[in-house]
């Protein structure tokens, strides 16, 4: 931060779309804690459905949705992440909107983890052979405990990544003097006068074709494939 | 089948700690405890795999002789469990189990569950050829009840 940084505006850095799949993904996680824990499978079904459109439709959006939500813009080879590491200590501004290099891959871990954790739900069955999940009656009950002791012990390593993400966004805020949670709620950045950067563009029919497309998907899996 | 495995080791553990430490009181007694508890959680498993089999053919294809003999498994099944929590099978018998120690204390509540298990059976293997689809569908949750109802209180959730 060698020159002071007078801010005369803002620019859109996060599209909206990406912030409510953050912030939804944020909802979603919680409640299906919250409903497995008390056993209300019903919901926990439901949430996870949720959180399989919501991992679909990311999937979709990071090749359609704006730069900063993009894959080929976040996933960076080991070169630029090592290169990253070594300034994560100096206090200084991004080059660049968007994931770092190091946080687009804790963004791909935690989207990975999440995703292992549904498909591990939709084959998961309970101890009573009672409740299950959509897919389960392609496996065998062995097949089906081993699916539900492996979404439990997913559940943690998501915790952990979780707990890692967070203390980021704290290690930001505390050491590098950067606020990332507002831009993540409001979409923008202040930005100063010379600088030259564009707004986030994205396009709502992808969106929109993105959203039909998770659904769509969430809704034959549900159902097993059976309608 | 993970769990068969740790077992096997938690029995191969225990008998290979008593065979270094001499002592004969513990080789003696671990054998039967874990011959126990293997039996049981093999029953338990075959019960699963059987109101497994009742839901997929519930939601699926209901074919009738499928759902019978999966009721019939689960009554004759449910029946021989009893027997299979002896004094001293429980989690200080040093066996990987998942039973409470208080089904040793609270025998009677245990025993009553165990019955309401065998009588909703029963009634499911009654009514499972009936192709009363709705009708079996409810004494399908019924019987279920009675397992989550027992676990519950007398197993570990792990
Ligand atoms: C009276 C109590 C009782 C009832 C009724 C009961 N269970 Fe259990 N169940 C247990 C206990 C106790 C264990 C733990 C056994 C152990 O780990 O030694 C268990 C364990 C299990 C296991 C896990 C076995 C393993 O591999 O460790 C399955 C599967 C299971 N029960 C299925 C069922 C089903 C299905 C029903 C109903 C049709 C049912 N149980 C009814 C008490 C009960
Ligand atoms: C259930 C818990 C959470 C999960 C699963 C989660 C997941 C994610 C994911 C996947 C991204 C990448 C966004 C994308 O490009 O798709 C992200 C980014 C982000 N999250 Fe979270 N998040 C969680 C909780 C939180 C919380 C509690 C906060 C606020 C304190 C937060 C703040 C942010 C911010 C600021 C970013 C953007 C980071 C950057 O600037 O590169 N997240 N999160």
């Amino acid at each position: 931060m060698s020159e002071s940084v007078t801010t005369t505006g803002s620019t859109r850095i996060w599209d909206l779309p990406l912030r409510l799949f953050h912030w939804l993904l944020v909802a979603l996680i919680a409640f299906s804690w919250w409903s497995g824990e008390e056993h209300y499978m019903e919901w926990h079904r439901l949430s996870g459905y949720g959180i399989l459109a919501l991992l679909v439709f990311r999937l979709w959006w990071g090749f359609t949705g704006s730069r900063t939500a993009r894959f080929s813009q976040f996933v960076r080879g080991p070169g630029a992440v090592l290169a990253y590491a070594k300034t994560l200590f100096s206090p200084s501004r991004h080059t660049a909107d968007g994931h770092n290099p190091l946080g687009g891959w804790s963004v791909i871990a935690m989207l990975l983890a999440i995703a292992a954790m549904v498909v591990a739900g939709l084959f998961a069955v309970d101890v009573d052979g009672w409740e299950s999940g959509p897919l389960a009656y392609w496996v065998s009950f062995e097949q089906g405990r081993s699916a539900a002791e492996f979404h439990e012990t997913v559940f943690n390593v998501i915790m952990a990544l979780i707990i890692l993400h967070v203390a980021a966004i704290v290690f930001y805020l505390a050491v590098k003097r950067m606020n990332l949670v507002r831009p993540m709620i409001t979409g923008r950045r202040a930005k100063s006068a010379e600088e030259a950067v564009e707004d986030a563009r994205w396009s709502p029919a992808m969106a929109l074709i993105g959203i039909v497309i998770a659904a769509a998907v969430a809704w034959f899996v549900s159902t097993g494939f059976r309608f | 089948m993970t769990r068969t495995r740790t077992l096997a080791l938690a029995a191969a553990g225990v008998l290979g700690l008593a065979a270094v430490a001499g002592t004969g009181t513990l080789a003696s007694a671990a054998p039967s405890a874990s011959t126990v508890v293997a039996t049981r959680q093999a029953n338990y498993k075959k019960m699963g795999a059987a109101m497994k089999t009742l839901k997929d053919e519930l939601q699926g294809s209901a074919d009738k002789d499928k759902m019978v003999a999966a009721a019939r498994t689960l009554a004759a099944t449910v029946r021989v469990q009893n027997k299979l929590f002896p004094d001293g099978s429980g989690p200080s018998s040093g066996v990987k189990t998942d039973a409470l120690p208080a089904i040793w204390t609270n025998r009677d509540a245990f025993n009553a569950d165990m019955q309401k298990a065998i009588a909703e059976a029963d009634k499911l293997v009654a009514i499972a050829g009936s192709g009363d689809k709705s009708a079996i569908i409810a004494q399908f949750k019924a019987t279920g009840a009675t397992c989550g109802g027992c676990h519950r209180q007398f197993r570990a959730d792990d």
